[in-house]
């Protein structure tokens, strides 16, 4: 217990020092810097809009993270399988069914854009099962692939005639673009699509047989072979499965707000690498990852503000960031450790 | 002991941080402008330059009250910058600094039809969304001269961002330059694919020297080619690199010939004069196009401001000679200087690209006697003859 409080209080300890750093070299108190977040992130009905629009694309990508995290399969590679839903969806608006009507060209947008991540994430899957090849390298380095794919496309094969020889696909047709509610940008079918698979990765994870097999080995691998279960099968099918939300959070993404593919980093700004701390924040509950993909949805938000209107370097949301990863961290140890000894104490 | 120690410093941290600092709002009725950026204010390119401007105005117009700028804003959060200066700060005026941010800017400024907005470097306009840009491709036909004189592997090297028409445009007119003073030479690019990348950079940079490229020009926002060029050059390995957007020259005083700079602030305070004098408005900026060059004093030759040619190098190219058809037998340092003046004459007496100029194919891309039309020049996707990169398709 006395480990638990240590660790509560170091990280608390880091973050606060980190504050009074920033405090330091910009003059400007934490008191202002965190109101003015909490209050342009939350505190008007357009700060609510822009954070729950941002929390869409995080929601997608940590429920997706939660399974293969909750399997201890480390797949860091949301980011580039959100690209790929992102070019799948482009596929199907532009080359494969323009003209299709609007009720079945999103569905198969996002169908393919699932897919499309699936896929993405099936190689690392497949170098782990057959090379036992780390994932964490694999899935990582398949993002800056991804990344290229998507350049490789806007500059050229799929860069628009109508643009002027800039780095753009064509603009979907309007029947691929999804709705928003009222002026805000909400792309509501997304945010509605994960909420439900939120509870669909609940139940698959505490009610259902696969989500037994996946705790199971994300707790003791060795317990699980044992058991008989079919690990090689299980890691593939989590791997697909959280690459296919990540690509589900593309295709939003550019039917939603952009309505074309663009540079990389004009699709996703970091949206797939924001999503692993959202899922061990979320603590690995489908839940609780809605809950916190919306906070930090607010804390992407509120940084703008404490940039524009505090006059801060634009790096200080990231220092921030970092800060709240490191104490997660922290945290995340002191929890593990306490984990393994209440379940040898009940042994 | 050792935890109580630790609480205690935490409790001591937490009271000094909760007094909260008093910051004040200027009461005057101003014009609020805001500026977004697309790299780090301190990138020492892009950025940077764009950064210096806004700072250079804040005592020379007193009428405006310079909101603080955003930095580092990605394309995907352009939308929601923009709302956030327009509707939490009050702007009445957004200058929005990268290409990536044209269709934000387009959506803004149907959003806000009583704003005023400017975008940098696009080609989308509206009632009141006008476009500006200081255009380099004169300055980069000056550096190709020097280029074209000094490299004694006959090859040059460029690290360009991204295939764009913009940068095609800059690396044709550096082209230009080299092949009118030593047409032996070729002209070679890496691609970056990103406006920011110095890791990148350097390797493209490195790579281009691997190939035996001497001298080297970039578009790329940081000095990082600078850099390797008076690392190369301390190392008894000269190459000779030409500064971009800011000041590069004391990053490489043996290695930085000259150099593209930019003075934004020429175009923002037109700009900024023209709104309070009503002459632009939020209904009549469909045209408002701007495309200055060296006549307007946007942009100026060389590696640190005033200084159009690094010393150390004057000598090595009033050392050169060429045959001009006008000027006869001139020395490079002196054709740099009259093509110069040229330019700067309003209307210009020079422009590099006037025909005859042939693609790589060998395709008459403009014909003989004629200037390049401002739609060529911004649509240009096509190398001239002595470059041997290929534009990606």
């Amino acid at each position: 217990m006395l480990e638990k409080y240590r660790n509560l209080g170091l990280s608390f300890l880091v973050v606060i020092l980190g504050l009074f750093g920033i405090y330091l070299v910009s003059g400007i108190s934490p008191y202002i810097m965190l109101k003015s977040i909490i209050i342009s992130a939350f505190g008007s009905i357009y700060g609510l809009s822009e954070t729950l629009t941002k929390s869409i694309p995080l929601m997608l990508c940590g429920l997706g993270l939660s399974l293969s995290f909750r399997s201890s399969i480390w797949n860091i590679g949301a980011e580039g399988q959100l690209l790929m839903g992102a070019i799948g969806a482009t596929w199907i608006a532009l080359y494969v069914m323009p003209n299709a009507p609007k009720l079945i060209l999103i569905p198969m947008m996002f169908i393919v854009g699932a897919i499309c991540g699936g896929i993405w994430a099936l190689i690392p899957a497949i170098l782990k099962v057959k090379f036992n090849l780390n994932e964490i390298i694999v899935s990582l380095m398949l993002n800056y692939i991804a990344i290229e794919f998507v350049n490789y496309l806007i500059y050229g094969p799929w860069k628009s005639p109508y643009e002027w020889g800039f780095p753009y696909s064509t603009k979907f047709p309007i029947s691929a673009q999804l709705p928003r509610i009222l002026d805000t940008r909400i792309h509501y079918p997304t945010l509605i699509l994960a909420l439900v698979l939120a509870i669909f990765i609940y139940i698959i994870l505490y009610k259902s047989k696969l989500g037994y097999e996946i705790r199971v080995i994300g707790d003791n691998i060795d317990a699980a072979r044992y058991a008989g279960l079919d690990i090689r099968k299980i890691i593939i099918l989590v791997l697909i499965l959280s690459g296919g939300l990540a690509g589900l959070a593309g295709v939003g993404e550019v039917a939603g707000i952009h309505h074309r593919l663009r540079v990389a980093s004009g699709i996703s700004s970091g949206y797939g690498y924001t999503a692993v701390i959202v899922a061990w924040l979320g603590r690995l509950n489908p839940f609780l990852i809605v809950f916190v993909s919306f906070l930090f949805g607010g804390l992407l938000v509120g940084g703008d503000a404490i940039q524009v209107s505090l006059g801060l370097p634009g790096a200080t949301i990231n220092f921030i960031n970092g800060l709240i990863l490191i104490f997660v961290l922290v945290q995340s140890f002191s929890k593990i450790r306490l984990y393994s000894t209440k379940k040898g104490a009940e042994r | 002991m050792k935890d109580r120690f630790l609480a205690v410093l935490s409790v001591i941290l937490v009271i000094s941080l909760i007094v909260p600092t008093a910051y004040g709002i200027g009461a005057e009725k101003k014009l609020r402008v805001a500026f977004i950026y697309v790299g780090p204010i301190g990138d020492y390119g892009w950025s940077h330059a764009h950064e210096m401007a806004r700072q250079s105005l804040i005592k020379k117009l007193p009428w405006v009250e310079f909101l603080p700028p955003a930095e580092s804003v990605p394309e995907a959060d352009a939308v929601r910058f923009i709302d956030r200066f327009v509707r939490e700060e009050k702007a009445d005026v957004v200058f929005t600094t990268s290409f990536g941010y044209m269709d934000a800017t387009i959506e803004a400024g149907k959003k806000y039809p009583d704003k005023i907005f400017f975008h940098c470097s696009g080609y989308s306009r509206a009632k009141n969304v006008g476009t500006y840009f200081a255009e380099l491709y004169q300055v980069y036909y000056l550096n190709g001269l020097m280029a074209g004189a000094l490299t004694k592997t006959n090859k040059v090297g460029y690290v360009g961002a991204h295939p764009i028409p913009e940068v095609i445009r800059h690396i044709n007119a550096f082209a230009l330059g080299v092949q009118e003073v030593n047409p032996k030479a070729t002209v070679d690019v890496r691609w970056l694919f990103s406006w920011y990348d110095p890791s990148k950079a350097r390797m493209a940079a490195e790579s281009l020297i691997s190939d035996g490229c001497d001298v080297l020009a970039f578009t790329e926002d940081s000095p990082t080619v600078v850099t390797v060029g008076e690392e190369y050059t301390k190392k008894g390995k000269p190459v000779y690199t030409f500064g971009h957007y800011s000041p590069m020259q004391k990053y490489g005083p043996n290695s930085c010939v000259s150099g593209q700079l930019v003075h934004w602030e020429v175009i923002y305070k037109d700009i900024l004069e023209k709104i309070r004098r009503k002459v632009y408005t939020n209904t009549n900026l469909e045209n408002v196009d701007y495309w200055w060059l060296l006549k307007e004093k946007a942009v100026e030759l060389g590696g640190d401001f005033g200084v159009p040619v690094n010393p150390r190098f004057i000598t090595p190219l009033k050392g050169k000679k060429i045959l001009d058809p006008v000027f006869g037998k001139i020395s490079v340092y002196d054709l740099v200087m009259k093509r110069l003046s040229q330019m700067k004459a309003n209307p210009e007496k020079f422009d590099p690209f006037t025909g005859p100029i042939k693609d790589q194919t060998g395709k008459v891309r403009i014909e003989a006697g004629r200037r390049a039309t401002h739609d060529e020049l911004w649509n240009m996707d096509w190398f001239v003859p002595n470059v041997i990169a290929k534009i990606p398709k």
